[in-house]
């Protein structure tokens, strides 16, 4: 009988997802694009471009983002998602769509969405924390009557600190890598803050037409740049910055600080860790 | 059916071959019993049936593999979907969606069934299983016994020719676990479907069986008859070890056939009565616990038990699922919820819970130690030299959960004990051990119970109840039902009594080694 | 006929959705109060009669407090900050200076009623979409949506259907672990008579819940990612790399045109010519990038070879009740277009009281009919029983 090779040789599995240069050029377009539909009210005056539709645009590009979004999720799923990283996606996923409600929203800015998904970005990487970012929000707006027209904008941003977490630079360890972690949560925290005001702006205030009944931090369109921005950094400033942004950045960092060390461990534990059981 | 050629294993960043030049062929329609101490690679090899080893752990393993003459080798474990069902040990953990229909459906979707077929053929499991009934409930909300089935049904679902299936009852109590080997027998008796079941109730199954798979240590393994690898082996079950111990041929591998082969020895003891040893005389009485009332808003779990415990004495807490057992003992340790009632204690009360690992969170069994130490405010070490009388061969700077059940129970203990607690209660400690850690266990409680303590075990395990207890109390619906020497309770009742105790009845008999010196 | 039509039965997710989406869309050209509280009123009313009785169902309450929220919160801006520009001041509070560098911001000050009631027309106009979301989310089980998401997104589908079921049991091991450390704390105090902080106190609180908690949860999802393998997870048919390509390039050559067209929108609207109110050039654009993403998706999605268990179908009555909604768009739309604008946005300066004409009226009507001409929803899905607490 003739010998096939029979010799399987599989090193230690990882669990993560891998990002072919196709998916990054789609999560590259994607951002820019989503950056965009965030940023518009503030990058088209600074062009010195006029604003028509301001009333409708962050419904219309909320309409139109859910598609980009789903198809970024294909593209990166059909390089390989492999049984592993969705399980341990879906596992997250729940675990911070449980944590979100039960430690924050409403108690005083107190989110506690994004430290596990930094976490989980830096041990996982930048594509598995990506993933993460987007699932953890829609699992958490499902599972909390959280959805509406903020969900994809929310989702968007969420993957970023995750993609961002993942790309630090692995050699650092310790307490340098705590302290980077950190920093990252307080950087994301306001940024995220700012980005989602950006688009929380126009649809919350109002925009000011044509001289009638305009509030003073109202989105004017057509107006100067700076007049629109100073409108907005108040607007962020009094509605968030001071309380819910700041209140995420020290929830993000204290737990990353307090809790970062052993689940890092758990979840590099976990990353290497598939025997079927332990006999 | 199943082919292994010359397989051999290891794991990545593990010399260790865990299968070692393994071959052996099973039939079509076989039931083969897979055994094998824990740690022994049993699972290694199930896994490997369907690639799930190394395709999904990782390793190295050269030998081939023949399933239904096909060369299976190389393929990916989800190739042989259609071909091998398996299994695991814990249903709960293993299902993707949250309602039985869904459940049995998802591996057809997998495979891309057409969808007339899809509902006709979850129909048939539906009713194959008998779970009909519980067609939309959540999952979650099932028992043990039915969530286990769902399990075995969703694989079926896809008609495989090979089932597989790594300790199916481990996480079950007793009547669950029957439901489950009694479906597993009927599979293989009206649809002839190859099964290879890895199974520590081996007394349950063993009649079916028509071969026996021993798996060593060593990574090598025994194929054969039932009766001949059993002759060998280092684990099976006492009727079994009673048959070797009195020399009977065959080996008797149901009660009845034991009884027959006991009758003449029955005779002889029905004219001259065996003396049997001496009731166990217990200390002095160091927990009392009066009046206990256990109320949960929709339940009431214990209502009104009076109990006492004696020094150097080992209880055994029995009764079915959801009888007030676990209640009971948190109740009297005072962490858990008490209604009414009062417990007096001299000393201290530990509490070894059902799932262990949950008291573990620390990254080596070192760490554990250090902080039984520091808890206790005894010396550096006196929990680690402590935990090497148990298990002196655990490994301390492994992670306490790659750590075996039994060695998760033991670390636990061994933090527990360097307390110096009066009374120690262990909520079934026996789920998920084989013979081999039973039997360490068994040890480990009798020179608990030497050193003056008193013990509280809850378990459904009546063999270790027979060897390791003295006393024995039942509850059923919250409430003591009978409460008395362990042989006097075992050997009278229907559903308590020992394999040793069904065999030598009238006799009250309840371990080999009582029969043994019973009939010398 | 009619009997067998009214049979209970959940109706596909996506009905719910476009129905949902298209009054959001009408609503979202209007700032009439009286025709949104209709349409809150008509969209509450569908809601009510045709949910399931699953948990998202009973989120809608939400959607409708958020939507209170929204109001109330851009009404109070305009007071805040700035509620003047208009001829009929309600009151003066008294301004608070601040400094030049702030640029036209106002704190403060007099408070006109145009300016109110712009703030209540606009807010309302919003909560009303919000509300539309809601009813959506109620009415659309989201686990049938998702079952629903075409191949190329069974993974995220699967991802969030994992996620659903390990939802309810990290609450069990929670208390479980919560049991549990009650143990080793209240052992550990005895040990000490109570007195100082023990190692196992100081590791903290949460440390000692959330790890064992989260290895429990990432032990479970190794063991499930084995049995989703076992059972034949994993993409069944590898596309070629012309295929992918292709599709990427698709993806990317749409999500360009989404992006040219979302900067015409805001910037160069107008340019090219339009019919009945649509300008082509923008329309062109949206529809060829909606296009060419759709194309990716799809052929991303090909070569899985995937079927659905009980895939919910689309019937009459999903068409019905999608037409609904258009059909209430379509009116609210004519009137945009070539009817009745001031119907739609009633003048606030100078105010003018506003009316429900009848097109609108009829409007409601129609978005009404689906919690009437639509089967009803099967209900009793599976009550949990009480386990027994041992």
């Amino acid at each position: 009988m003739p010998r096939v090779d029979d010799r399987i040789d599989i090193p230690a599995p990882l669990v993560g997802v891998q990002l072919g240069w196709r998916s990054w050029s789609l999560i590259v377009a994607s951002s820019l694009l989503g950056l965009f539909a965030l940023g518009w009210p503030l990058l088209l005056p600074a062009v010195d471009m006029p604003t028509e539709h301001a009333a409708d645009a962050p419904f219309i590009l909320a309409a139109m983002l859910p598609l980009i979004l789903l198809l970024v999720v294909a593209q990166i799923s059909d390089g390989g998602l492999d049984s592993k990283a969705l399980a341990m996606l879906g596992v997250l996923s729940a675990i911070n769509a449980v944590i979100r409600p039960a430690l924050g929203a409403g108690t005083a800015g107190v989110e506690s969405v994004f430290f596990l998904i930094i976490l989980a970005g830096r041990v996982f990487g930048p594509g598995f924390g990506f993933l993460l970012g987007y699932t953890s929000l829609f699992a958490s707006a499902l599972l909390t009557a959280g959805v509406g027209p903020w969900l994809p904008f929310q989702m968007m941003c969420a993957g970023w600190v995750g993609l961002a977490a993942g790309l630090l630079p692995r050699r650092v360890r310790g307490k340098g890598e705590i302290a980077m972690l950190m920093g990252l949560g307080v950087v994301a925290a306001y940024v995220f803050g700012v980005l989602l005001n950006l688009w929380f702006w126009p649809f919350v205030t109002g925009v000011g037409v044509d001289g009638v009944a305009t509030g003073s931090l109202d989105y004017v369109p057509g107006a100067p740049f700076l007049d629109n921005l100073t409108s907005f950094l108040w607007f962020t400033l009094l509605t968030s910055t001071a309380g819910w942004d700041t209140g995420r950045a020290i929830t993000t960092a204290v737990a990353i600080l307090v809790l970062g060390r052993p689940l890092l461990t758990v979840l590099r534990r976990a990353a290497g860790m598939s025997r079927i059981s332990r006999s | 059916m199943i082919r292994f050629e010359g397989v051999t294993f290891r794991y990545p960043s593990n010399d260790l071959l865990r299968l070692d030049g393994v071959s052996f062929e099973i039939e079509e329609g076989e039931l083969c019993l897979v055994i094998g101490p824990t740690g022994s690679g049993k699972s290694t090899l199930l896994g490997s049936v369907n690639n799930l080893v190394p395709r999904f752990t990782g390793g190295t393993r050269t030998g081939r593999i023949v399933i239904d003459d096909r060369d299976t080798t190389m393929l990916h474990t989800r190739e042989l979907a259609t071909t091998v069902g398996y299994v695991g040990q814990d249903p709960l953990a293993g299902f993707v969606t949250d309602n039985v229909e869904e459940e049995l459906a998802y591996s057809m979707e997998q495979l891309g069934f057409p969808e007339a077929e899809m509902r006709r053929r979850v129909e048939e499991t539906l009713d194959l299983l008998g779970i009909a009934d519980l067609r939309r409930r959540a999952l979650r909300t099932l028992s043990g016994g039915q969530q286990q089935r769902v399990a075995i049904g969703s694989v079926l679902a896809s008609s495989p020719k090979v089932l597989v299936l790594d300790e199916p009852t481990s996480a079950l109590d007793p009547i669950a676990a029957e439901e489950v080997l009694a479906l597993i027998s009927r599979l293989v008796r009206d649809l002839g479907t190859t099964v290879l079941l890895a199974e520590h109730r081996m007394e349950r199954v063993i009649e079916f069986a028509d071969s026996v798979l021993l798996v060593s240590p060593d990574g090598s393994v025994a194929h054969g008859p039932v009766r001949d690898v059993l002759a060998t082996a280092p684990i099976r079950p006492p009727l079994v070890e009673l048959g070797i111990s009195q020399g009977w041929e065959p080996l008797p591998l149901t009660i009845r056939e034991g009884r027959r082969l006991a009758a003449p020895q029955r005779r002889t003891w029905a004219e001259h009565p065996p003396t049997l040893p001496r009731p166990f005389a217990p200390g002095s009485v160091t927990l009392t616990a009066r009046g206990i009332v256990v109320k949960y808003p929709s339940v009431v779990a214990v209502r009104g038990v009076d109990l006492d415990l004696h020094r150097g004495q080992v209880t055994a807490l029995m009764g079915r699922n959801g009888c007030g057992k676990s209640s009971l003992m948190w109740a009297i340790q005072g962490a858990g919820n008490k209604s009414a009632g009062r417990v007096e204690s001299a000393g201290q009360v530990s509490l070894v819970p059902q799932t262990a690992s949950d008291l573990l969170y620390l990254a080596s069994v070192e760490a554990e130690c250090a902080a039984g130490d520091a808890v206790a405010g005894a010396a550096a070490g006196t929990t680690m030299a402590l935990l090497r009388t148990l298990v002196p061969t655990i490994d301390a700077d492994a992670h306490p959960r790659d750590l075996s059940e039994g060695q998760k129970i033991a670390v636990v203990l061994a933090v527990e004990l360097v307390g110096n607690p009066d009374v120690v209660l262990l909520d079934e400690p026996t789920r998920g051990l084989d013979y081999a850690a039973k039997a360490v266990l068994g040890e480990t409680i009798q020179r608990m119970a030497d050193d003056g303590r008193a013990v509280l075990i809850a378990t459904h395990d009546v063999e270790m109840a027979a060897r390791v207890c003295s006393r024995v109390v039942v509850m059923a619906e919250g409430e003591i039902v009978s409460d008395g020497p362990a042989r006097d309770v075992l050997a009278s009742s229907q559903l308590l009594a020992t394999q040793v105790a069904k065999v030598a009845n009238p006799v009250p008999l309840l371990t080999v080694e009582e029969y043994d010196r019973a009939s010398r | 006929m009619i009997k067998r039509y009214f049979l209970p039965r959940p109706l596909h997710p996506f009905a719910w959705w476009g129905f949902a989406l298209a009054i959001a869309v009408a609503a979202s050209t209007t700032t009439n109060p009286l025709f949104l509280l209709g349409t809150i009123a008509v969209v509450t009313l569908v809601t009510l009669a045709r949910r399931g009785d699953n948990p998202w169902a009973k989120g809608y309450k939400l959607y409708l407090l958020l939507g209170l929220f929204v109001v109330a919160f851009r009404v109070a801006f305009r007071v805040v900050f700035g509620g003047g520009d208009g001829p009929t001041v309600l009151f003066t509070l008294p301004e608070i200076p601040l400094p030049d560098f702030v640029r036209g911001i106002r704190l403060l000050g007099p408070v006109s009623l145009e300016s109110l009631l712009y703030g209540l027309y606009d807010g309302l106009r919003l909560a009303t979409m919000i509300i539309c979301v809601g009813a959506a989310n109620s009415l659309a089980n989201p686990k049938r949506l998702l079952a629903a998401l075409p191949s190329a997104l069974y993974e995220l589908g699967t991802i969030l259907i994992v996620s659903f079921s390990v939802f309810p049991q990290l609450g069990e091991s929670f208390l479980r672990v919560m049991r549990v450390r009650k143990l080793r704390r209240r052992q550990s105090t005895m040990a000490d008579g109570g007195g100082r902080k023990t190692r196992r106190e100081r590791l903290g609180v949460v440390e000692t819940i959330i790890i064992p908690v989260l290895s429990d949860a990432l032990e479970r999802s190794i063991a499930l990612a084995a049995s989703m393998e076992v059972r034949g997870y994993g993409r069944s048919g590898v596309a070629t790399g012309r295929e992918r390509l292709t599709s990427t390039a698709a993806g990317l050559g749409g999500v360009m045109l989404l992006a040219v067209w979302s900067y015409f929108l805001l910037a160069r609207p107008g340019i090219g010519p339009s019919v009945l109110g649509v300008n082509l050039l923008e329309a062109a654009l949206l529809v060829g990038g909606v296009a060419a993403v759709v194309a990716a998706l799809r052929m991303a999605g090909r070569h899985v070879r995937r079927t659905r268990y009980r895939r919910d179908r689309w019937g009459v009555a999903e068409t019905l009740t999608v037409a609904c909604g258009l059909v209430m768009a379509l009116i609210v739309h004519y009137l945009r277009v070539i009817g009745d604008p001031t119907a739609l946005n009633p003048s606030i300066t100078p105010l003018v009281w506003p009316t429900l004409t009848f097109p609108l009226l009829a409007a409601l009507v129609v978005a009404a009919l689906p919690a009437f001409i639509t089967p009803p929803p099967s209900l009793t899905a599976g009550r949990p029983t009480m386990e027994g607490v041992s």
